[in-house]
């Protein structure tokens, strides 16, 4: 999830990042009013298509975030095999996919401090509660902890697999692991409050 | 002027950590010596104002650091032991901006400043990199970055040198040592030490020793050696 903006420049990463999510949204509202597989797979295709106008590797890459949804399609497919509607089955599945390919193309072309921005203006109407600074603040230190805290998750599976006959220690990390990422939240805490707090 | 503390206790639920210290620190290299638990680090984070004393009184350049948190900014940088506890941002250019922005900066020209800096070290294609995948030195070499663009007047260091690989440890070093900054460097380790102006040795919370290089340091490798050959781990704190 770390590296999800595309390293390569493409066209579409110097569109502006407000007028991306707005017409996400707009598509995303567009693809729950339309019922027929055949227009739904037609959305499927635009956004296949802009994809491609970003290069190969971009192509690959929305392609490759798409497998994660595997288990959904399975499961639409089977449940709508068996109660027989083939056709709604099928638009769920374009649906499904044509909104997740195109917020992952969203995603993948608009850069972080961007994408904070735009989040930025449309909270300012709770700004007296939520000041914007505070709100991006939290957004980068989500997403800075994430690699931070599932290292740590590693070295406790480690440290668990190194002393116990079991492969995986399954749910006995979750206490160790959720008293090691207080211990950071705090020490983390600390090293903001050096520099001026959250302000 | 310089760091001043005057008779400071620091106790955490009526345990004591540091005890009766007093001193005046203004020397531009500052080391720092003890043992693990002999409350140097707590020390450290006195200075630096993280945390205020239980009873005396704490000055960097006559202002309370634990008080007055936007005097201290502009006075005093810490870098701290594990650059995983001190990295808050998810780019390199973010992580350097912040602290400009805290001190009051426009988003523009604190990312301008960031570019300028990153240029002159030759390493502008860092900027938007992922901090998650810098090495070990590098990420060191960022926080130090990240506090020098705040241009402190002192930077207190906690162990600088403990993460680093010998090669990564000589260009810190250097890097530390053509710093115009007070630098007060605190470490289990008297080689990290070696080249201060003054070096001061905590032991049980309390200043053992207060001298040059050359008068504490003998005397602690010494100490410290004795140690080593008897059996040392048997008491637990508390």
């Amino acid at each position: 999830m770390l590296t999800l903006t595309s390293p390569v420049e493409t066209r579409l990463h110097r569109l502006p990042a407000g007028g991306k999510l707005a017409v996400l949204c707009l598509f995303s509202a567009g693809l729950f009013l339309l019922r027929s597989p055949v227009w739904l797979a037609l959305c499927l295709a635009v956004v296949a298509l802009l994809h491609l106008t970003g290069g190969r590797d971009l192509a690959w890459r929305g392609l490759g975030a798409l497998r994660i949804l595997w288990p959904f399609v399975v499961i639409v497919t089977l449940w709508h095999g068996w109660t027989g509607a083939l056709v709604e089955g099928t638009a769920i599945i374009l649906r499904m996919l044509a909104a997740v390919a195109a917020a992952n193309l969203v995603t993948m072309t608009t850069r972080l401090s961007d994408m904070i921005d735009v989040l930025s203006r449309v909270m300012r109407p709770i700004a007296p509660v939520l000041p914007p600074r505070r709100l991006a603040l939290a957004v980068a230190l989500v997403i800075r902890f994430v690699p931070v805290l599932s290292a740590r998750v590693g070295q406790i599976v480690d440290a668990h697999r190194a002393r116990s006959p079991r492969r995986r220690p399954g749910w006995r990390v979750l206490a160790p692991a959720a008293l090691a990422a207080l211990d950071d939240a705090d020490r983390v805490a600390e090293a903001l409050r050096a520099r001026g707090g959250a302000g | 002027m310089g760091i001043v503390l005057d008779g400071v206790d620091y106790a955490v639920m009526g345990r004591p950590i540091l005890q009766g210290i007093s001193l005046a620190l203004d020397e531009p290299r500052i080391g720092i010596v003890g043992r693990n638990g002999s409350g140097k680090t707590t020390l450290l984070r006195l200075i630096a104002g993280l945390v205020a004393p239980t009873t005396g009184r704490v000055a960097v350049d006559g202002i309370d650091p634990a008080r007055d948190r936007k005097g201290v900014l502009r006075r005093l940088g810490i870098l701290f032991q594990n650059p995983d506890h001190q990295i808050l941002f998810p780019t390199v250019a973010e992580e350097l901006a912040f602290g400009l922005r805290q001190m009051g900066q426009e988003a523009r020209a604190a990312e301008a400043a960031v570019m300028r800096l990153l240029e002159a070290e030759g390493r502008a294609h860092w900027a938007g990199s992922a901090t998650s995948t810098l090495s070990q030195g590098q990420k060191q070499y960022l926080c130090l970055q990240a506090v020098l663009m705040m241009e402190p007047g002192t930077i207190l260091l906690d162990e600088p040198f403990a993460a680093l690989d010998l090669p990564t440890r000589a260009r810190m070093a250097r890097r530390l040592s053509s710093l115009a900054q007070r630098l007060v460097t605190i470490s289990h380790d008297p080689e990290a030490v070696v080249g201060c102006d003054r070096v001061i040795w905590i032991e049980a919370g309390r200043v053992f020793a207060d001298g040059t290089a050359n008068e504490v340091l003998p005397a602690f490798q010494d100490a410290m050696q004795r140690l080593g050959a008897g059996d040392a781990d048997i008491d637990i704190a508390g």
